[in-house]
Protein backbone atom coordinates (compact mmCIF):
# COMPACT_ATOMS: atom_id res chain seq x y z
CA UNK A 1 0.00 0.00 0.00
CA UNK A 2 2.83 2.36 0.85
CA UNK A 3 4.10 2.73 -2.67
CA UNK A 4 3.67 4.82 -5.76
CA UNK A 5 1.15 2.33 -7.17
CA UNK A 6 -0.91 2.56 -3.99
CA UNK A 7 -0.78 6.35 -3.95
CA UNK A 8 -1.95 6.62 -7.57
CA UNK A 9 -4.69 4.06 -6.91
CA UNK A 10 -5.93 6.05 -3.92
CA UNK A 11 -5.84 9.25 -5.94
CA UNK A 12 -7.87 7.72 -8.78
CA UNK A 13 -10.45 6.27 -6.38
CA UNK A 14 -10.83 9.65 -4.66
CA UNK A 15 -11.16 11.41 -8.01
CA UNK A 16 -13.57 9.12 -9.87
CA UNK A 17 -15.29 7.30 -7.04
CA UNK A 18 -15.13 3.61 -6.19
CA UNK A 19 -16.90 1.20 -8.51
CA UNK A 20 -16.48 -2.48 -9.33
CA UNK A 21 -16.21 -1.73 -13.04
CA UNK A 22 -13.33 0.73 -12.82
CA UNK A 23 -11.50 -0.82 -9.89
CA UNK A 24 -9.22 -3.18 -11.89
CA UNK A 25 -8.55 -0.31 -14.30
CA UNK A 26 -7.37 1.88 -11.43
CA UNK A 27 -5.13 -0.86 -10.14
CA UNK A 28 -3.64 -1.36 -13.60
CA UNK A 29 -3.10 2.37 -14.09
CA UNK A 30 -1.52 2.60 -10.64
CA UNK A 31 1.15 0.10 -11.65
CA UNK A 32 1.55 0.96 -15.34
CA UNK A 33 2.06 4.73 -15.03
CA UNK A 34 5.01 4.55 -12.59
CA UNK A 35 6.41 1.60 -14.56
CA UNK A 36 6.56 3.63 -17.74
CA UNK A 37 7.96 6.62 -15.87
CA UNK A 38 10.68 4.48 -14.31
CA UNK A 39 11.42 2.85 -17.68
CA UNK A 40 11.96 6.29 -19.14
CA UNK A 41 14.01 7.47 -16.19
CA UNK A 42 16.23 4.39 -16.13
CA UNK A 43 16.78 4.52 -19.90
CA UNK A 44 17.73 8.19 -19.71
CA UNK A 45 20.06 7.55 -16.81
CA UNK A 46 21.74 4.67 -18.59
CA UNK A 47 22.13 6.92 -21.62
CA UNK A 48 23.71 9.57 -19.43
CA UNK A 49 25.96 6.90 -17.92
CA UNK A 50 27.38 6.12 -21.38
CA UNK A 51 28.20 9.83 -21.62
CA UNK A 52 29.80 9.83 -18.16
CA UNK A 53 31.70 6.69 -19.00
CA UNK A 54 33.23 8.30 -22.06
CA UNK A 55 33.90 11.56 -20.26
CA UNK A 56 35.50 9.92 -17.21
CA UNK A 57 37.61 7.61 -19.33
CA UNK A 58 38.73 10.65 -21.31
CA UNK A 59 39.64 12.51 -18.13
CA UNK A 60 41.60 9.54 -16.82
CA UNK A 61 43.50 9.21 -20.08
CA UNK A 62 44.12 12.97 -20.41
CA UNK A 63 41.74 13.25 -23.34
CA UNK A 64 38.70 15.50 -23.80
CA UNK A 65 35.94 13.05 -24.70
CA UNK A 66 32.70 13.90 -26.49
CA UNK A 67 32.32 17.68 -26.67
CA UNK A 68 30.58 18.43 -29.95
CA UNK A 69 26.87 17.69 -29.42
CA UNK A 70 25.34 20.20 -27.06
CA UNK A 71 27.12 21.86 -24.13
CA UNK A 72 30.07 19.65 -23.12
CA UNK A 73 28.72 16.98 -25.49
CA UNK A 74 25.91 16.07 -23.12
CA UNK A 75 23.57 15.00 -25.95
CA UNK A 76 26.07 12.57 -27.41
CA UNK A 77 24.05 9.59 -26.17
CA UNK A 78 20.91 10.84 -27.96
CA UNK A 79 22.80 11.07 -31.22
CA UNK A 80 24.28 7.61 -30.65
CA UNK A 81 20.77 6.25 -30.12
CA UNK A 82 19.53 7.87 -33.34
CA UNK A 83 22.50 6.42 -35.18
CA UNK A 84 21.71 2.92 -33.87
CA UNK A 85 18.08 3.31 -34.96
CA UNK A 86 19.14 4.17 -38.49
CA UNK A 87 21.56 1.28 -38.81
CA UNK A 88 20.64 -1.81 -40.77
CA UNK A 89 19.28 -4.59 -38.62
CA UNK A 90 21.01 -7.80 -39.66
CA UNK A 91 19.93 -11.28 -38.61
CA UNK A 92 22.37 -14.01 -39.69
CA UNK A 93 20.95 -16.70 -41.98
CA UNK A 94 22.09 -19.52 -39.71
CA UNK A 95 20.69 -17.90 -36.57
CA UNK A 96 17.69 -19.17 -34.67
CA UNK A 97 15.56 -16.22 -35.66
CA UNK A 98 12.95 -16.33 -32.93
CA UNK A 99 15.41 -16.64 -30.04
CA UNK A 100 17.72 -14.14 -31.70
CA UNK A 101 14.97 -11.54 -31.74
CA UNK A 102 13.75 -12.37 -28.25
CA UNK A 103 17.06 -12.33 -26.36
CA UNK A 104 17.74 -8.55 -26.10
CA UNK A 105 14.31 -7.92 -24.64
CA UNK A 106 14.74 -10.61 -21.99
CA UNK A 107 18.05 -9.07 -20.95
CA UNK A 108 16.61 -5.56 -20.86
CA UNK A 109 13.38 -6.46 -19.11
CA UNK A 110 15.12 -8.46 -16.39
CA UNK A 111 17.21 -5.40 -15.70
CA UNK A 112 14.22 -3.08 -15.61
CA UNK A 113 12.20 -5.51 -13.48
CA UNK A 114 14.67 -5.00 -10.64
CA UNK A 115 13.86 -1.28 -10.79
CA UNK A 116 10.32 -2.08 -9.58
CA UNK A 117 11.42 -2.55 -5.99
CA UNK A 118 14.12 0.11 -5.89
CA UNK A 119 13.17 2.88 -3.46
CA UNK A 120 14.00 6.09 -5.30
CA UNK A 121 13.68 8.04 -2.08
CA UNK A 122 10.53 9.22 -0.38
CA UNK A 123 7.37 7.43 -1.48
CA UNK A 124 8.80 6.85 -4.96
CA UNK A 125 8.87 3.07 -5.18
CA UNK A 126 6.66 1.31 -7.69
CA UNK A 127 5.75 -1.64 -5.52
CA UNK A 128 7.05 -2.13 -2.00
CA UNK A 129 7.04 -5.93 -2.12
CA UNK A 130 7.59 -7.63 1.21
CA UNK A 131 10.06 -9.94 -0.56
CA UNK A 132 11.78 -7.02 -2.33
CA UNK A 133 15.38 -8.10 -1.81
CA UNK A 134 14.71 -11.68 -2.87
CA UNK A 135 12.84 -10.36 -5.89
CA UNK A 136 15.94 -8.41 -6.94
CA UNK A 137 18.21 -11.44 -6.52
CA UNK A 138 15.86 -13.66 -8.52
CA UNK A 139 15.16 -11.18 -11.28
CA UNK A 140 18.79 -10.20 -11.79
CA UNK A 141 19.76 -13.82 -12.37
CA UNK A 142 17.17 -13.95 -15.15
CA UNK A 143 19.68 -12.05 -17.28
CA UNK A 144 21.57 -15.31 -17.75
CA UNK A 145 18.69 -16.70 -19.81
CA UNK A 146 18.90 -13.77 -22.20
CA UNK A 147 22.68 -13.96 -22.50
CA UNK A 148 22.72 -17.71 -23.12
CA UNK A 149 19.82 -17.33 -25.56
CA UNK A 150 21.58 -14.66 -27.58
CA UNK A 151 24.83 -16.60 -27.53
CA UNK A 152 23.19 -19.82 -28.68
CA UNK A 153 20.86 -18.27 -31.24
CA UNK A 154 23.64 -16.32 -32.95
CA UNK A 155 25.17 -19.61 -34.16
CA UNK A 156 28.61 -18.13 -33.72
CA UNK A 157 31.37 -19.63 -31.63
CA UNK A 158 32.43 -16.33 -30.04
CA UNK A 159 28.87 -15.53 -29.12
CA UNK A 160 28.31 -18.99 -27.67
CA UNK A 161 31.51 -18.80 -25.62
CA UNK A 162 30.47 -15.40 -24.37
CA UNK A 163 27.05 -16.67 -23.39
CA UNK A 164 28.47 -19.66 -21.56
CA UNK A 165 31.04 -17.55 -19.76
CA UNK A 166 28.40 -15.08 -18.66
CA UNK A 167 26.24 -17.92 -17.36
CA UNK A 168 29.15 -19.36 -15.37
CA UNK A 169 30.13 -15.96 -14.04
CA UNK A 170 26.71 -14.64 -13.11
CA UNK A 171 25.61 -17.85 -11.43
CA UNK A 172 28.84 -17.99 -9.40
CA UNK A 173 28.68 -14.38 -8.28
CA UNK A 174 24.99 -14.58 -7.39
CA UNK A 175 25.97 -16.46 -4.24
CA UNK A 176 28.30 -13.93 -2.55
CA UNK A 177 26.00 -11.09 -3.65
CA UNK A 178 22.98 -12.77 -2.08
CA UNK A 179 24.90 -13.64 1.11
CA UNK A 180 26.13 -10.10 1.56
CA UNK A 181 22.61 -8.74 1.10
CA UNK A 182 21.38 -11.25 3.66
CA UNK A 183 23.66 -9.79 6.35
CA UNK A 184 21.58 -6.62 6.10
CA UNK A 185 18.37 -8.62 6.22
CA UNK A 186 19.56 -10.10 9.53
CA UNK A 187 19.88 -6.61 11.00
CA UNK A 188 16.77 -5.08 9.45
CA UNK A 189 14.59 -8.14 9.93
CA UNK A 190 12.73 -7.51 6.69
CA UNK A 191 13.07 -8.08 2.95
CA UNK A 192 11.11 -4.98 2.00
CA UNK A 193 13.40 -2.40 0.40
CA UNK A 194 11.49 0.60 1.73
CA UNK A 195 11.63 -0.69 5.30
CA UNK A 196 15.35 -1.43 4.97
CA UNK A 197 15.87 2.19 3.97
CA UNK A 198 13.62 3.46 6.78
CA UNK A 199 15.54 1.44 9.39
CA UNK A 200 18.69 3.35 8.53
CA UNK A 201 19.32 7.00 9.25
CA UNK A 202 20.52 10.12 7.48
CA UNK A 203 24.06 10.06 8.87
CA UNK A 204 26.86 7.67 7.91
CA UNK A 205 26.88 6.08 11.38
CA UNK A 206 23.22 5.18 10.92
CA UNK A 207 23.92 3.33 7.71
CA UNK A 208 24.11 -0.45 7.62
CA UNK A 209 27.54 -0.02 6.03
CA UNK A 210 28.95 1.01 9.42
CA UNK A 211 26.64 -1.12 11.53
CA UNK A 212 29.42 -3.56 12.29
CA UNK A 213 32.72 -4.59 10.65
CA UNK A 214 31.10 -7.51 8.86
CA UNK A 215 28.51 -5.45 7.02
CA UNK A 216 31.39 -3.18 6.02
CA UNK A 217 33.11 -6.15 4.37
CA UNK A 218 29.79 -7.37 2.97
CA UNK A 219 29.27 -4.02 1.24
CA UNK A 220 32.52 -4.34 -0.69
CA UNK A 221 31.81 -7.96 -1.52
CA UNK A 222 28.41 -6.93 -2.83
CA UNK A 223 29.83 -4.11 -4.93
CA UNK A 224 32.54 -6.31 -6.44
CA UNK A 225 30.25 -9.24 -7.15
CA UNK A 226 27.80 -6.68 -8.53
CA UNK A 227 30.52 -5.67 -10.97
CA UNK A 228 30.85 -9.31 -11.94
CA UNK A 229 27.11 -9.78 -12.31
CA UNK A 230 26.74 -6.84 -14.66
CA UNK A 231 29.76 -7.94 -16.71
CA UNK A 232 31.81 -4.85 -16.01
CA UNK A 233 35.55 -4.74 -16.01
CA UNK A 234 37.53 -6.23 -14.36
CA UNK A 235 35.06 -9.08 -14.88
CA UNK A 236 33.96 -8.51 -18.47
CA UNK A 237 34.65 -12.07 -19.64
CA UNK A 238 31.38 -12.47 -21.54
CA UNK A 239 32.40 -9.74 -23.95
CA UNK A 240 36.17 -9.67 -23.57
CA UNK A 241 37.08 -7.69 -26.67
CA UNK A 242 40.57 -9.11 -26.95
CA UNK A 243 39.43 -12.74 -26.63
CA UNK A 244 35.89 -13.01 -27.97
CA UNK A 245 35.08 -10.42 -30.62
CA UNK A 246 32.29 -8.87 -28.63
CA UNK A 247 30.92 -11.90 -26.76
CA UNK A 248 27.26 -12.75 -26.80
CA UNK A 249 26.27 -9.68 -28.82
CA UNK A 250 28.78 -10.23 -31.63
CA UNK A 251 26.11 -10.87 -34.26
CA UNK A 252 23.78 -8.10 -33.16
CA UNK A 253 23.52 -4.83 -34.99
CA UNK A 254 21.32 -1.77 -35.05
CA UNK A 255 18.84 -1.22 -32.28
CA UNK A 256 19.01 -4.82 -31.03
CA UNK A 257 22.61 -4.14 -30.12
CA UNK A 258 21.42 -0.83 -28.70
CA UNK A 259 19.06 -2.65 -26.36
CA UNK A 260 21.92 -4.82 -25.08
CA UNK A 261 24.01 -1.73 -24.60
CA UNK A 262 21.22 0.06 -22.77
CA UNK A 263 20.69 -2.98 -20.54
CA UNK A 264 24.37 -3.00 -19.68
CA UNK A 265 24.30 0.57 -18.46
CA UNK A 266 20.90 0.23 -16.81
CA UNK A 267 22.50 -2.65 -14.91
CA UNK A 268 25.15 -0.33 -13.52
CA UNK A 269 22.45 2.00 -12.28
CA UNK A 270 20.35 -0.80 -10.79
CA UNK A 271 23.32 -2.40 -9.06
CA UNK A 272 24.48 0.95 -7.69
CA UNK A 273 21.00 1.83 -6.44
CA UNK A 274 20.63 -1.51 -4.65
CA UNK A 275 23.95 -0.93 -2.91
CA UNK A 276 22.93 2.64 -2.07
CA UNK A 277 19.53 1.64 -0.72
CA UNK A 278 20.65 -1.40 1.25
CA UNK A 279 24.00 -0.28 2.65
CA UNK A 280 24.18 3.50 2.32
CA UNK A 281 20.79 4.50 3.69
CA UNK A 282 19.14 5.23 0.35
CA UNK A 283 17.11 8.41 0.37
CA UNK A 284 16.71 8.51 4.14
CA UNK A 285 16.98 12.02 5.59
CA UNK A 286 15.48 11.16 8.95
CA UNK A 287 11.89 12.00 8.06
CA UNK A 288 8.88 9.82 7.38
CA UNK A 289 8.82 9.35 3.58
CA UNK A 290 5.01 9.25 3.39
CA UNK A 291 3.95 12.04 5.74
CA UNK A 292 6.49 14.77 5.04
CA UNK A 293 5.94 17.53 2.47
CA UNK A 294 6.72 17.29 -1.22
CA UNK A 295 9.88 19.40 -0.85
CA UNK A 296 11.35 16.94 1.65
CA UNK A 297 10.29 14.04 -0.53
CA UNK A 298 12.13 15.52 -3.49
CA UNK A 299 15.13 16.13 -1.23
CA UNK A 300 15.07 12.41 -0.43
CA UNK A 301 15.14 11.62 -4.14
CA UNK A 302 18.08 13.99 -4.55
CA UNK A 303 19.99 12.35 -1.70
CA UNK A 304 19.33 8.93 -3.18
CA UNK A 305 20.50 9.92 -6.64
CA UNK A 306 23.61 11.60 -5.24
CA UNK A 307 24.60 8.33 -3.58
CA UNK A 308 23.77 6.30 -6.69
CA UNK A 309 25.69 8.62 -8.98
CA UNK A 310 28.75 8.39 -6.73
CA UNK A 311 28.62 4.60 -6.86
CA UNK A 312 28.15 4.68 -10.65
CA UNK A 313 31.19 6.90 -11.02
CA UNK A 314 33.17 4.50 -8.84
CA UNK A 315 32.07 1.66 -11.13
CA UNK A 316 33.29 3.57 -14.15
CA UNK A 317 36.49 4.56 -12.37
CA UNK A 318 37.20 0.90 -11.55
CA UNK A 319 36.69 -0.01 -15.17
CA UNK A 320 39.32 2.42 -16.38
CA UNK A 321 41.82 1.47 -13.66
CA UNK A 322 41.96 -2.29 -13.50
CA UNK A 323 42.85 -4.82 -16.18
CA UNK A 324 40.71 -7.87 -16.85
CA UNK A 325 41.41 -10.88 -14.65
CA UNK A 326 42.17 -14.30 -16.03
CA UNK A 327 39.15 -16.59 -16.13
CA UNK A 328 40.57 -19.03 -13.56
CA UNK A 329 41.43 -16.10 -11.28
CA UNK A 330 37.85 -14.89 -11.59
CA UNK A 331 36.50 -18.29 -10.61
CA UNK A 332 38.92 -18.81 -7.73
CA UNK A 333 38.18 -15.29 -6.50
CA UNK A 334 34.52 -16.18 -6.27
CA UNK A 335 34.65 -19.71 -4.90
CA UNK A 336 37.78 -19.52 -2.73
CA UNK A 337 37.51 -15.98 -1.40
CA UNK A 338 34.14 -14.32 -1.79
CA UNK A 339 31.86 -17.18 -0.84
CA UNK A 340 33.74 -18.13 2.37
CA UNK A 341 34.16 -14.47 3.38
CA UNK A 342 30.56 -13.51 2.71
CA UNK A 343 29.31 -16.64 4.45
CA UNK A 344 31.41 -15.91 7.53
CA UNK A 345 30.19 -12.30 7.40
CA UNK A 346 26.65 -13.59 7.55
CA UNK A 347 27.40 -15.87 10.49
CA UNK A 348 29.47 -13.32 12.38
CA UNK A 349 26.80 -10.66 11.95
CA UNK A 350 24.32 -13.04 13.54
CA UNK A 351 26.74 -13.60 16.44
CA UNK A 352 27.28 -9.83 16.74
CA UNK A 353 23.56 -9.20 16.92
CA UNK A 354 23.25 -11.84 19.66
CA UNK A 355 26.11 -10.44 21.73
CA UNK A 356 25.33 -6.72 21.37
CA UNK A 357 21.59 -7.14 21.52
CA UNK A 358 21.00 -6.00 17.94
CA UNK A 359 23.01 -2.79 18.28
CA UNK A 360 25.56 -1.52 15.84
CA UNK A 361 29.09 -0.32 16.48
CA UNK A 362 27.96 3.30 16.73
CA UNK A 363 24.79 2.58 18.69
CA UNK A 364 25.66 5.11 21.40
CA UNK A 365 25.93 7.95 18.88
CA UNK A 366 22.93 6.95 16.84
CA UNK A 367 20.92 6.53 20.02
CA UNK B 1 48.72 -21.82 10.59
CA UNK B 2 49.80 -23.73 7.52
CA UNK B 3 51.64 -22.23 4.61
CA UNK B 4 48.51 -22.35 2.46
CA UNK B 5 46.51 -20.47 5.06
CA UNK B 6 49.10 -17.71 5.33
CA UNK B 7 49.15 -17.33 1.57
CA UNK B 8 45.36 -17.07 1.51
CA UNK B 9 45.35 -13.98 3.71
CA UNK B 10 48.42 -12.58 1.99
CA UNK B 11 46.55 -12.81 -1.31
CA UNK B 12 43.62 -10.86 0.10
CA UNK B 13 45.90 -8.17 1.49
CA UNK B 14 47.84 -7.91 -1.75
CA UNK B 15 44.66 -7.69 -3.82
CA UNK B 16 43.33 -4.82 -1.71
CA UNK B 17 46.62 -2.92 -1.65
CA UNK B 18 47.40 -3.25 -5.36
CA UNK B 19 43.86 -2.31 -6.33
CA UNK B 20 44.03 0.76 -4.10
CA UNK B 21 47.36 1.72 -5.61
CA UNK B 22 46.04 1.46 -9.18
CA UNK B 23 42.89 3.37 -8.35
CA UNK B 24 44.94 6.12 -6.72
CA UNK B 25 46.94 6.62 -9.88
CA UNK B 26 43.87 6.87 -12.11
CA UNK B 27 42.21 9.20 -9.60
CA UNK B 28 45.22 11.48 -9.82
CA UNK B 29 44.96 11.56 -13.59
CA UNK B 30 41.19 12.00 -13.43
CA UNK B 31 41.19 14.97 -11.05
CA UNK B 32 44.51 16.72 -11.53
CA UNK B 33 46.02 16.19 -14.94
CA UNK B 34 44.54 18.39 -17.70
CA UNK B 35 43.69 17.07 -21.14
CA UNK B 36 46.50 17.27 -23.65
CA UNK B 37 44.36 16.70 -26.73
CA UNK B 38 44.70 19.14 -29.62
CA UNK B 39 41.31 19.52 -31.30
CA UNK B 40 42.92 19.54 -34.70
CA UNK B 41 40.89 20.91 -37.55
CA UNK B 42 38.52 23.51 -36.11
CA UNK B 43 39.27 24.23 -32.46
CA UNK B 44 42.97 24.93 -32.34
CA UNK B 45 42.55 28.02 -30.22
CA UNK B 46 42.79 31.67 -31.14
CA UNK B 47 45.24 32.54 -33.86
CA UNK B 48 46.64 29.03 -34.14
CA UNK B 49 46.73 27.35 -37.51
CA UNK B 50 47.48 23.81 -38.52
CA UNK B 51 50.99 24.94 -39.60
CA UNK B 52 51.77 25.91 -36.00
CA UNK B 53 51.24 22.34 -34.83
CA UNK B 54 54.17 20.82 -36.69
CA UNK B 55 57.79 21.06 -35.70
CA UNK B 56 60.30 23.62 -36.93
CA UNK B 57 61.94 21.44 -39.59
CA UNK B 58 58.78 19.69 -40.77
CA UNK B 59 58.84 18.44 -44.36
CA UNK B 60 55.59 19.66 -45.85
CA UNK B 61 54.73 20.72 -49.37
CA UNK B 62 57.58 22.14 -51.45
CA UNK B 63 57.65 25.94 -51.65
CA UNK B 64 59.26 28.04 -54.35
CA UNK B 65 60.64 31.55 -54.06
CA UNK B 66 60.69 32.68 -57.78
CA UNK B 67 62.83 35.70 -57.03
CA UNK B 68 65.70 33.42 -56.00
CA UNK B 69 65.46 30.70 -58.65
CA UNK B 70 68.27 30.84 -61.19
CA UNK B 71 66.80 28.12 -63.39
CA UNK B 72 69.73 25.70 -63.03
CA UNK B 73 67.37 22.65 -63.11
CA UNK B 74 69.46 20.84 -60.47
CA UNK B 75 66.44 20.06 -58.37
CA UNK B 76 64.70 18.55 -61.40
CA UNK B 77 67.66 16.28 -62.01
CA UNK B 78 68.11 15.39 -58.35
CA UNK B 79 64.51 14.31 -57.91
CA UNK B 80 64.47 10.48 -57.78
CA UNK B 81 60.86 10.22 -58.95
CA UNK B 82 60.73 13.10 -61.39
CA UNK B 83 57.97 15.03 -59.74
CA UNK B 84 59.47 18.44 -60.53
CA UNK B 85 59.06 19.88 -64.02
CA UNK B 86 60.81 23.15 -64.90
CA UNK B 87 60.91 24.91 -68.24
CA UNK B 88 63.32 27.77 -68.95
CA UNK B 89 62.90 29.70 -72.20
CA UNK B 90 65.04 32.35 -73.74
CA UNK B 91 63.16 35.38 -75.03
CA UNK B 92 65.60 37.85 -76.49
CA UNK B 93 68.54 38.17 -74.11
CA UNK B 94 66.54 37.34 -70.99
CA UNK B 95 66.00 33.82 -69.71
CA UNK B 96 62.53 33.26 -68.38
CA UNK B 97 61.11 30.58 -66.11
CA UNK B 98 57.87 29.63 -67.82
CA UNK B 99 56.93 26.57 -65.84
CA UNK B 100 57.65 25.25 -62.36
CA UNK B 101 55.37 22.34 -61.47
CA UNK B 102 55.76 20.10 -58.43
CA UNK B 103 53.56 17.01 -58.33
CA UNK B 104 52.94 16.64 -54.59
CA UNK B 105 51.02 13.41 -55.11
CA UNK B 106 54.26 11.75 -56.20
CA UNK B 107 56.69 13.60 -53.92
CA UNK B 108 58.20 11.42 -51.21
CA UNK B 109 59.65 14.35 -49.22
CA UNK B 110 63.23 13.07 -49.47
CA UNK B 111 64.58 16.61 -49.50
CA UNK B 112 67.21 16.05 -52.22
CA UNK B 113 65.95 19.05 -54.23
CA UNK B 114 66.15 21.30 -51.20
CA UNK B 115 69.69 20.14 -50.45
CA UNK B 116 70.88 20.63 -53.98
CA UNK B 117 69.40 24.09 -54.61
CA UNK B 118 72.30 26.61 -54.69
CA UNK B 119 70.20 29.67 -53.84
CA UNK B 120 67.65 28.21 -51.47
CA UNK B 121 64.78 28.93 -53.81
CA UNK B 122 63.03 25.61 -53.22
CA UNK B 123 62.32 24.81 -49.58
CA UNK B 124 59.92 22.81 -47.48
CA UNK B 125 56.83 24.62 -46.22
CA UNK B 126 54.87 23.44 -43.19
CA UNK B 127 51.70 22.79 -45.15
CA UNK B 128 50.56 19.17 -44.84
CA UNK B 129 46.84 19.15 -45.53
CA UNK B 130 46.74 17.77 -49.06
CA UNK B 131 43.28 16.20 -49.13
CA UNK B 132 41.40 16.99 -52.34
CA UNK B 133 38.83 15.48 -54.68
CA UNK B 134 41.04 15.12 -57.75
CA UNK B 135 44.63 13.94 -57.78
CA UNK B 136 45.41 16.56 -60.43
CA UNK B 137 44.88 19.29 -57.86
CA UNK B 138 48.01 18.09 -56.09
CA UNK B 139 50.18 18.94 -59.11
CA UNK B 140 50.98 22.45 -57.97
CA UNK B 141 51.89 25.05 -60.58
CA UNK B 142 54.09 27.53 -58.81
CA UNK B 143 54.27 30.00 -61.69
CA UNK B 144 51.21 31.54 -63.27
CA UNK B 145 53.18 33.78 -65.69
CA UNK B 146 56.79 33.77 -66.94
CA UNK B 147 59.30 35.19 -64.49
CA UNK B 148 62.79 36.21 -65.41
CA UNK B 149 65.39 34.10 -63.70
CA UNK B 150 67.35 35.56 -60.86
CA UNK B 151 70.89 36.62 -61.59
CA UNK B 152 72.58 37.31 -58.28
CA UNK B 153 76.05 37.90 -59.80
CA UNK B 154 74.76 40.36 -62.42
CA UNK B 155 72.89 42.26 -59.74
CA UNK B 156 76.08 42.68 -57.76
CA UNK B 157 77.79 44.25 -60.74
CA UNK B 158 75.04 46.82 -61.18
CA UNK B 159 75.42 47.91 -57.61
Amino acid sequence: MHSLAGIIYDFLVARFGRSDLLDPLFGLAGYLIPCFVVLGVVSTISGLLTYFERKVSADIQNRIGPNRVGPYGIFQFVVDGIKLFLKEDIIPDAADKFLFRLAPYIVFSSTILAAIVIPFGGPFIIADLNIGLIFIIVVSSLVVVGFLMSGWASNNKWALLGGIRSAAQIISYEIPAAFSLLTVVLIAGTFSMQEIVMKQGPWPWNWFLFHNPFTFIAFFIFVISGLAEINRLPFDFPEAESELVSGYNTEYSGMRFGVFFLAEFANIFVSASIAAAVFLGGGNIGLDPYKSGIVYQLLMVLVFFAKVLTLCLVTIWVRWSLPRLRIDQMMSMCWKYFIPISFSCLGLTAVWLLIFNGNGIFWRISG
Amino acid sequence: MTNEGVRYFKNIREAILTTAKGMKITLKYWVKEPAITIEYPDRLGKGRTAEDLVSERYRGFLKLDPSKCIGCLQCMRACPIDCILIKVEKIGEERYLTRFDVDQSKCMYCGLCVEVCPTGAITFSKRFEGACYDIGELCIKHLQEPVSVARPKAKKKEE
